[in-house]
């Protein structure tokens, strides 16, 4: 029996032992693990891309790992919390901001990432959209794509409905009542067809714009109090009630995901929102929609006793690396990271996603791009969504909220009420 | 001699045993352990810092916060709602199961089909079938003579707490009705054999036979069933993901899920896990000490 254990005991020691002892040298081969999400088209390019530097730089593998969009930020999270991240990886700010404030991304290394310095790198993007991943004069983030949305419209739809798209798009949220209500086709209670339905768990992106083109706020400009503007914040959730199952039934968060539904264009939902890059998955999902030119974009709409224009609020998917990898590890990282974003016209052009460079804003590419005025108009009067470390906690509050007054038949005033005080709460915490 | 022998024979029970126990220290045992002493700090999930010691600050924290209490609602009315249904009807099912002629392992397999399957494709299935315009609405409008009538299986507070049980049995009743037919099988037939030439009814032997005899099987199912249905998770977040209201299925699973890994607060998911080991401990010990545990006499 002691024989036994001694044996288990030191094998168990020469394991630990071998285990450690198998650290690379500081010039053998190295790979790299880049977690992102899904997108067919943009898996294409960024293989071939991935493919060329592997051949530009031997040694050097890379290890591209996919999962759906949703579930990268869980993922990440439970890496880190591991300390097992990759090497480097995309997420939305919201989620991205936390890894900068919590010191788990480390600063870009310009001149690896192809800059001739930290202030040429700065100066290649449009102002302001390096400031969500600034903290004390270091930027910790690239953007792989910045995205604002519009109102996809099915021109064929409209048609059917006695609609023309063109003069009858609807401008404002009370347009977009009427014209719902116009093309909707129910079974009883059942919607057959809707009109127009909302991005439901995106709230922070698509209704706090609504909130704000009426003069309320998420959070007050000194940053000091949540859920400012009573008035503004009970007429949207008093719209968002009328839209639901239990008002005009115009739409409801358990029917299936608009967007998704668009692409097939099975008279099922007549305008969806979505980003730049939704045609791109129109033509990938539905060549013959894509080429049919029966479906338009429309800008966000506003309410017609609006205080001022917002547009849907933007987002940033950003790159960082992971500041506990080897040095030289993450040098590469920035180095591969910088050649993939080294190519933000074919970005645009084959997968529909804007990197904030003023090169290409300038670009033949993108000013002729379908709708990208559109989206570049809205963007002029908006601004970047609501990032900290609890935002995705914030935006669970607003989703409480309108779920409340939309299932479960709570009075705005009341839901408003339970809003404030559990969103000032969090924000007191930070 | 003797005492020789049996120090040898209880040396080999150590050494089989061994395995069990490594396994059970360092999978179950330590991970309480570290989540308690988690549950004292304010560690955040993401952080790096060495997270400040706080005492009993989070449970204060969860024993105010209606939040909570709406989570130990959610979970009781599931539980409930779920275990009840689910001991009884397994029981039932089982009973006439076993009392088929021909057909049984063909029942056996369709009732215990679902348990094979993931709770997130069999959450999934469900969502096609309780969607607006899934089967579910034109089942039930059929079955009533009605037309176009949305019963909001995911939309409202009442319904998708129902949906949620409705799942659970579905997916597990095939399970425990398995137990319990293992556990009738194991009732001596002479027993049985004695009551009918005593000329006890079929329902008098299920009484006076079965349930009494029944008892150890009627614990384990209960508790499993209980601590099964208090661990509920993935049906809730699926649900929730795809759009039904969160509050009325915030069971307390969830509630740790979302606060440790959407608010990336640790310390204080811990203290709901030790909460809900705390509440899973007590009711496992109450329900072994009303059922009499697995005390049998024939």
């Amino acid at each position: 029996m002691k024989r036994l254990l001694l044996l288990v005991f030191c094998l168990s020691i020469m394991g630990a032992l071998w285990a450690t002892g198998t650290t690379e040298g500081d010039d053998g081969p190295i790979t790299i693990k880049f977690w992102t999400h899904e997108d067919p088209a943009r898996t294409e390019i960024e293989e071939r891309y991935i493919q060329e530097f592997e051949a530009a730089n031997p040694g050097v593998t890379v290890e591209r790992v996919t999962n759906s969009s949703k579930k990268v930020p869980e993922l990440l999270l439970t890496a880190f919390a591991a300390n097992e991240g990759p090497h480097f990886f995309n997420t939305q700010i919201e989620d991205g901001y936390a890894y900068i404030a919590n010191g788990r991304v480390a600063p870009i290394d310009a001149q690896a990432a192809g800059f001739t310095s930290d202030s040429a790198l700065i100066n290649a993007y449009v102002d302001g959209v390096l400031d969500p991943v600034s903290v004390g004069g270091d930027v910790y983030g690239l953007p792989l794509e910045l995205t604002n949305w519009a109102i996809y419209l099915n021109k064929r739809i409209f048609r059917d409905a006695g609609l023309d798209p063109d003069a009858d798009y609807p401008r404002t949220w009370e347009d977009m009542v009427e014209v719902s209500e116009a093309i909707a086709i129910r079974d009883g209670q059942i919607l057959t067809r809707r009109g127009y339905d909302f991005r439901y768990p995106y709230y922070l992106v698509s209704l706090i714009p609504m909130v704000e083109q009426l003069g309320g706020q998420l959070i007050s400009d000194d940053g000091q109090t949540a859920i400012v503007g009573d008035e503004a914040w009970l007429k949207v959730l008093t719209f968002m009630q009328q839209w639901g199952p239990n008002g005009m039934n115009l739409g409801s968060p358990t029917y299936t995901n608009a967007r998704k539904t668009f692409n097939q264009d099975n008279n099922d939902i007549a305008m969806a929102l979505s980003g730049l890059y939704q045609a791109g998955r129109i033509r990938n999902d539905n060549q013959e929609f894509y080429d049919s030119g029966d479906w338009m974009v429309i800008p966000y709409p506003q309410f017609e006793d609006a205080v001022k224009e917002v547009g849907a609020l933007y987002y940033g998917h950003y790159y960082m690396v992971n500041i506990q990898v080897p040095e030289r590890e993450q040098k590469m990282a920035w180095k591969l990271i910088g050649y993939m974003l080294s190519h933000p016209e074919e970005y645009l052009d084959r997968v529909g996603l804007t990197q904030p460079t003023k090169a290409l804003m300038a670009s033949k590419t993108f000013l002729s791009t379908p709708y990208a005025d559109v989206f570049a108009a809205d963007m002029e009067r908006s601004h970047i969504v609501y990032y900290a470390e609890d935002s995705a906690r914030m935006q669970e509050l607003v989703k409480e909220a309108v779920e409340a007054v939309m299932l479960s038949g709570e009075s705005p005033e009341k839901a408003l009420a339970s809003l404030k005080v559990k969103a000032q709460e969090l924000l007191d915490q930070q | 001699m003797r005492g020789g022998i049996e120090r040898k024979m209880a040396r080999w029970g150590v050494a089989f045993v061994m395995p069990a126990i490594v396994f059970f220290t360092l999978f179950s045992f330590y991970p309480i352990v570290s989540a308690f002493l988690t549950s004292l700090t304010s560690r955040k999930i993401l952080s790096l810092l060495k997270p400040d010691f706080v005492g009993f600050r989070n449970y204060g924290y969860l024993l105010s916060s209606s939040d909570f209490w709406n989570s130990i609602r959610a979970t009781a009315v599931f539980t409930l709602g779920t275990f009840i249904p689910l001991l009884i009807f397994s029981l039932v099912i089982a009973f006439f199961i076993t009392g088929m002629k021909r057909g049984q392992r063909s029942m056996q397999l369709a009732y215990y089909s679902p348990a094979i399957l993931s709770s997130v494709v069999a959450a999934v299935i469900w969502l096609s079938i309780l969607d607006p315009r899934g089967l579910a609405n034109q089942f039930l409008n059929t079955l009533l003579g009605i037309q176009g009538v949305d019963h909001h299986w995911l939309a409202s507070s009442v319904m998708v707490q129902f949906s949620t049980i409705l799942v659970y049995f579905w997916k597990y009743i095939g399970y425990f009705v398995i137990i319990f037919i293992t556990g009738l099988a194991s009732i001596p037939p002479s027993v049985y054999e004695a009551a009918t030439i005593d000329g006890a009814s079929r329902w008098q032997s299920f009484g006076r036979i079965t349930l009494p005899l029944l008892r150890p099987t009627i614990a384990f199912v209960s508790i499993m069933s209980m601590l099964q249905c208090l661990k509920t998770f993935s049906t809730q977040y699926l649900f929730t993901q795809s759009g039904a209201p969160g509050a009325p299925i915030n069971v307390i699973t969830l509630n740790i899920y979302n606060t440790g890994i959407r608010d990336h607060l640790i310390g204080r998911a811990s203290a709901m896990s030790i909460i809900l080991f705390v509440i899973m401990l007590g009711f496992t010990a109450v329900q072994l000490r009303v059922s009499g545990g697995d005390k049998v006499s024939y």
